[in-house]
């Protein structure tokens, strides 16, 4: 059989995961083995953290509210004011209150002094 | 609480050590009263406010928490037997060699580190645990040398204090029953196992 060398083809496609992991730390971003590895191992982590991204992200909003809504003093809690969300049918998403939490915390306070006056009249048709 | 910072006759040196290494800006200094506050639960306090867990600005990663000043750390109060019955146990890494020292000891050797050691057991085991420990100061008297700053007293919530145990109560009411004919000087043979009398309804604070 002829010789035939394999020429560029194996470089090529090892130049552009190289590109990938370029700014990787010492022997991560200069060795070829190590490289296709470490891009695997970037890739895997990257697909599982989006969905864990989701979660530490709620964690933390629920974290800031609880911070904010103790301070309305007595024993209100986040878990309170979560419940009272819910009868009153107030759709606020959790982002949405941690952002005024931060930004405006008396407009929080107003909000949930709203929803936790009894309000006998009304029928619960929703979720309770 | 002293005003002056003159009053302090402790170890000025160990209140400060370190307070450079925390950057102080915004940051508030607030002041805990032990006395007659349960450990435990008054610990529980410190490590949410140590850790910024009160603040909306939470946020993991970055170390928020502000200093926590502790007074009157001599004068923490535990219940049931724990005074004689808790104990301190370390392994020094010879074998056989689990040390171990009861609280009533542990106090008398040094009242801070009964609430340092509750509180930094209390706080998540990661990098950020040895700069909130540097935010801890406990002083075991009324004085700290902390009195120019703006300082912000934290009211503990009330504690709902559980019913006696009925044995316990009527020990309690034995022993008061006691000590009033003991006061009248009656020699009456009152001294039964069991009182039949109504009971006062009493909630103790202990």
């Amino acid at each position: 059989m002829t010789r035939i060398k394999r020429g560029y083809i194996a470089r090529r496609r090892r130049t552009k995961i190289r590109l990938f992991a370029s700014s990787f730390r010492g022997a991560h971003s200069r060795l070829t083995r190590t490289i296709t590895q470490q891009k695997i191992r970037a890739l895997v982590s990257a697909h599982r953290d989006r969905d864990k991204q989701k979660r530490n992200f709620r964690r933390l909003w629920i974290t800031r509210i609880n911070a904010v809504i103790r301070e309305t003093g007595v024993s209100y809690s986040y878990s309170k004011l979560i419940h009272d969300l819910y009868k009153r049918e107030l759709l606020l998403n959790r982002k949405i209150l941690a952002q005024i939490a931060i930004s405006n915390k008396n407009c929080l306070y107003m909000i949930s002094n709203e929803i936790r006056k009894k309000v006998d009249s009304k029928e619960y048709t929703g979720i309770i | 609480m002293s005003t002056a910072a003159q009053n302090f006759n402790g170890n000025l040196k160990k209140a400060l050590a370190g307070i450079r290494r925390i950057n102080l800006e915004g940051l508030r200094w607030r002041v805990f009263d032990a006395k007659g506050q349960v450990l435990g639960r008054l610990a529980s306090h410190i490590s949410t406010v140590v850790q910024g867990k009160d603040k909306p600005t939470y946020t993991p990663y970055r170390e928020d928490g502000d200093m926590c000043i502790i007074i009157n750390a001599k004068d923490i109060s535990v219940t049931g037997r724990k005074m004689t019955d808790k104990f301190y146990r370390w392994h020094t890494g010879y074998i056989g060699h689990l040390k171990e020292r009861s609280l009533k000891d542990e106090m008398a050797k040094d009242p801070t580190e009964v609430i340092r050691k509750a509180v930094l057991r209390m706080l998540p085991r990661n990098k950020l645990r040895d700069d909130r420990d540097l935010k801890l100061r406990i002083f075991p008297g009324n004085e700290h040398p902390f009195g120019d700053r703006a300082l912000d007293p934290y009211i503990m919530p009330a504690r709902q204090v559980r019913e006696m145990r009925p044995r316990a109560r009527r020990a309690m009411i034995r022993a008061q029953k006691k000590a009033e004919q003991q006061e009248q000087g009656s020699t009456t043979n009152a001294r039964k196992g069991k009182k039949r009398e109504e009971f006062e309804s009493e909630i103790s604070v202990r």
